[in-house]
């Protein structure tokens, strides 16, 4: 991504990742999968996105993505049997090379927010390195990216 | 593939079970997609004076080029089939997530021709098609159909259904697909006809675009234009936004052009019962959106029935508070959704169901009309309950009412046909052509049937233009219609183009498609698509006189708000001159062989079998 941090609706610069998320306000358009897939892949292919809409029609869905700072213990990081799975900076992260597909973090994970491509490797989201491509895109403002909320952005 | 296009249809033959990937010809594609897509195919496959519901109709439903991208407000999918409301050639849309995920399935539509031995379920997965058993869902509602689908055939998969109406062959019968509906017309009743109960879509492929940078920075403009809109109090998609497409009720109230009491009056004293703000107020959780759409006009809504029981309505939207709420003279927002629900349950057009209701109850009241065990009173909830249930199960005066206002009506005479609001035998949608002269013009000449979504209601009812004028409103008309044509190639939900600068359009679909064109092309497109429908109409037996609104039309509304307001017929027809004559066509309504050479349309000047 380029620019700077925080331009297109993300966190400030140097702000920690995680996202602010008021499921009563999603309106399951959609939009940030298809921003995700995006810039992930370079095609709109729903399941590559890093974030996911599970419906609950008629009541309120669940947003699928990881919370970084937000999620209590952070326990895929234990999960992981490989050490694959590392927070820096606040920053949740698997490492691709390092994983071995066994499935622990998705079961491990409270918010369901990682899953195994094609190749059994597990992904999920990375904050896209501070500029959380979904966020701008959230015409309801659902999601949001944690610093810029906190400022009251 | 060109971009975003798969240049694929799935061909089903109903009939030998059988289906086959169809390479799309480059004169098709030519048509860029949608509408341009199904109005092609019927043109060249079907003969305009086929019974719709026999197994030589086909039903083809398509997407476009914008569909399945990121480019906002283009989430429909288009079904284009010889109507049996009609019986001209119909094309209705519908929104939520079909159409993506048809491209998602590698495919930019689905042609379906024949009849199925036995009532079927179709699957699309990634572009291959299985035939299942219907027969645990025969007989049920769309909800219920299209729940069973996903039970069945996982629960990421996109789905469309008919319901009762459309398994009995209701001219009016709706395709519902998760809360949204392909409406107008009666393809619900073709899908009946062909023993297609419903359609599952599943797909997994990735859908990318000829010019990735550019397309991204056009829907990152459209995005900023529609963010815009959305702030603005007055902006009618902000109303949208807020409290859905019924935001509009009152204005058109203080008009005097809410049809209301089977349109011999101008205005409701209920209105602001049933307005988008009333069922805001009383029942409003949270907006539900179509695919990518940021607009998000749909409101679910949580009430009460009259039995007690809890109970959610998506919607409704404005056009049904019209044929359910003030043309019925129904004040009551918990009948209006229970009749709402009902139009769902059995899958059938709330316009013209409501029309032929209202058209009924008139009837009832002048004790033309009789229904044993039913009174039929206006505002009354157990004759309007009463009354859709019987047509949806075609029981009792259910039957005759089943074929349409227009037919029905025509066995009772002429006065009963004249208070019969109609075109072309379809249901007028919710607008006064006596207050608003450029929309009688559109309800008249649509070529499905007095349709909304080609006439110049917004700069009327808002008084940019006067809506009382005639002056002007025969180009203004034709133009309307041909852009909307074009740009349900792309295809883009109707209320994209209330925002969007024309000049948009060619951009979008260049940067998706790799394909140059201007915006005049692109129009011309439209007006070739218009032509083309024209030709196929007068193919099936259409003429002048089918131009026409019925003779209420042509009597002042009734009621304090709107006495002014007549339309002359000899002004009106003179409108509809001046129309033909701007369309290149003769004063019966017939391109002539000029106009159809600047068409490009030579060799079509035998469908109109003239």
């Amino acid at each position: 991504m380029s620019g700077p941090a925080g331009a297109r609706g993300g966190a400030p610069a140097g702000a920690k990742p995680g996202f602010v998320i008021d499921p009563e306000k999603c309106t399951e358009c959609e939009r940030c999968m298809i921003a995700c897939s995006l810039v992930k892949t370079g095609l709109v292919r729903l399941p590559d996105s890093r974030i996911a809409i599970e419906r609950r029609w008629p009541e309120t869905p669940a947003l699928q993505v990881c919370r970084f700072g937000g999620c209590p213990g952070q326990p895929c990081i234990a999960s992981c049997p490989a050490e694959a799975i590392a927070c820096r900076d606040g920053y949740v992260l698997i490492d691709r090379e390092a994983c071995t597909g066994c499935g622990a973090c998705l079961e491990a994970c409270p918010f369901q927010a990682i899953r195994l491509d094609e190749e059994l490797k597990a992904f999920k989201c990375d904050f896209c390195a501070g500029e959380p491509a979904c966020v701008p895109e959230c015409a309801t403002q659902a999601l949001r990216a944690a610093g810029a909320a906190e400022e009251g952005a | 593939m060109s971009g975003s296009m798969w240049d694929t249809l799935l061909r089903v033959d109903l009939s030998s079970r059988s289906a086959q990937a169809w390479p799309v010809p480059q004169e098709l594609a030519a048509c860029i997609g949608g509408m341009g897509y199904g109005v092609k195919i019927l043109a060249d496959e079907v003969p305009p004076r086929t019974d719709p519901l026999a197994p030589e109709n086909k039903l083809a439903l398509s997407v476009g080029p914008l569909t399945g991208t990121q480019a906002p407000m283009q989430p429909q999918s288009c079904i284009v089939t010889k109507s049996p409301l009609t019986g001209g050639i119909l094309n209705c849309y519908a929104g939520g997530f079909l159409g993506a995920e048809l491209k998602f399935a590698g495919l930019d539509g689905i042609v379906l021709e024949g009849r199925s031995p036995d009532w079927v379920l179709l699957l699309v997965e990634d572009g291959a098609l299985s035939f299942h058993d219907a027969s645990p869902v025969l007989g049920q509602g769309t909800a219920r159909t299209e729940a069973y689908m996903k039970e069945r055939f996982g629960p990421g998969a996109r789905t469309l259904s008919i319901g009762r109406a459309g398994e009995k062959g209701v001219a009016y019968a709706s395709i519902f697909s998760e809360t949204r509906t392909f409406g107008r017309g009666g393809a619900g009743a073709v899908l009946g006809a062909k023993r297609v109960k419903g359609l599952a879509v599943r797909g997994s492929r990735g859908v990318g675009v000829a010019h990735p940078a550019e397309f991204a920075r056009l829907a990152a403009e459209n995005m900023e234009q529609l963010a815009r809109a959305c702030a603005e109090e007055f902006n009618l998609v902000g109303m949208f936004s807020r409290v859905g497409t019924g935001a509009g009720m009152g204005l058109v109230n203080g008009r005097g052009a809410l049809a209301t009491r089977n349109h011999e009056f101008g205005s409701f004293d209920r209105a602001a019962e049933i307005d988008g703000y009333a069922y805001a107020r009383k029942f409003y959780t949270r907006a539900v959106a179509c695919f990518g759409c940021p607009v998000h006009c749909g409101m679910l809504h949580k009430f009460r029935r009259a039995d007690g029981s809890e109970s959610w309505l998506r919607g409704p939207e404005y056009e049904s508070t019209f044929a359910l709420g003030s043309e019925l003279l129904n004040g009551d927002p918990v009948t209006l959704a229970e009749a709402n629900q009902l139009c769902e349950e059995y899958g059938m057009d709330t316009l013209t169901a409501g029309v032929t209701v209202a058209w009924a109850l008139e009837m009832g009241e002048k004790g033309i009309l009789k229904e044993p065990g039913l009174p039929l009173r206006f505002g009354e909830r157990s004759s309007i309950l009463g009354l859709l249930e019987r047509i949806g199960e075609r029981r009792g005066i259910g039957d005759l009412l089943a074929r349409g206002p227009g037919r029905a009506a025509a066995e009772f005479g002429r006065a009963a046909l004249g208070a019969a609001m109609q075109v072309k035998n379809s249901g007028f949608a919710a607008w006064m052509p006596r207050r608003m002269k450029g929309t009688a013009l559109a309800f008249a000449t649509s070529n499905r049937g007095a349709c909304h979504k080609r006439a110049p209601i917004g700069a009327e009812i808002t008084g940019q233009i006067d809506m009382d004028a005639y002056q002007g409103k025969a180009g203004l008309v034709k133009g309307i219609q041909d852009r909307v044509n074009a740009i349900f190639t792309l295809v883009s939900c109707r209320f994209h183009e209330f925002v969007t600068p024309p000049e948009m359009y060619p951009r979008f679909l260049e940067a998706a498609t790799g394909r140059s064109f201007g915006l005049e092309e692109f129009e011309r497109l439209g007006e070739r698509i218009w032509n083309l429908e024209k030709l196929f109409n007068l193919g099936a037996g259409f003429s002048r006189a089918d131009d026409a609104l019925p003779a209420r039309c042509f009597e002042p509304i009734k009621g304090p708000s709107s006495e002014a307001a007549v339309l002359e017929r000899e002004k009106f027809e003179a409108l509809l001159d001046e129309y033909y004559r701007l369309r290149g066509w003769d004063r019966d309504g017939v391109p002539t062989p000029g106009t159809l050479k600047a068409l490009g349309l030579e060799r079509y000047a035998s469908l109109a079998g003239r």
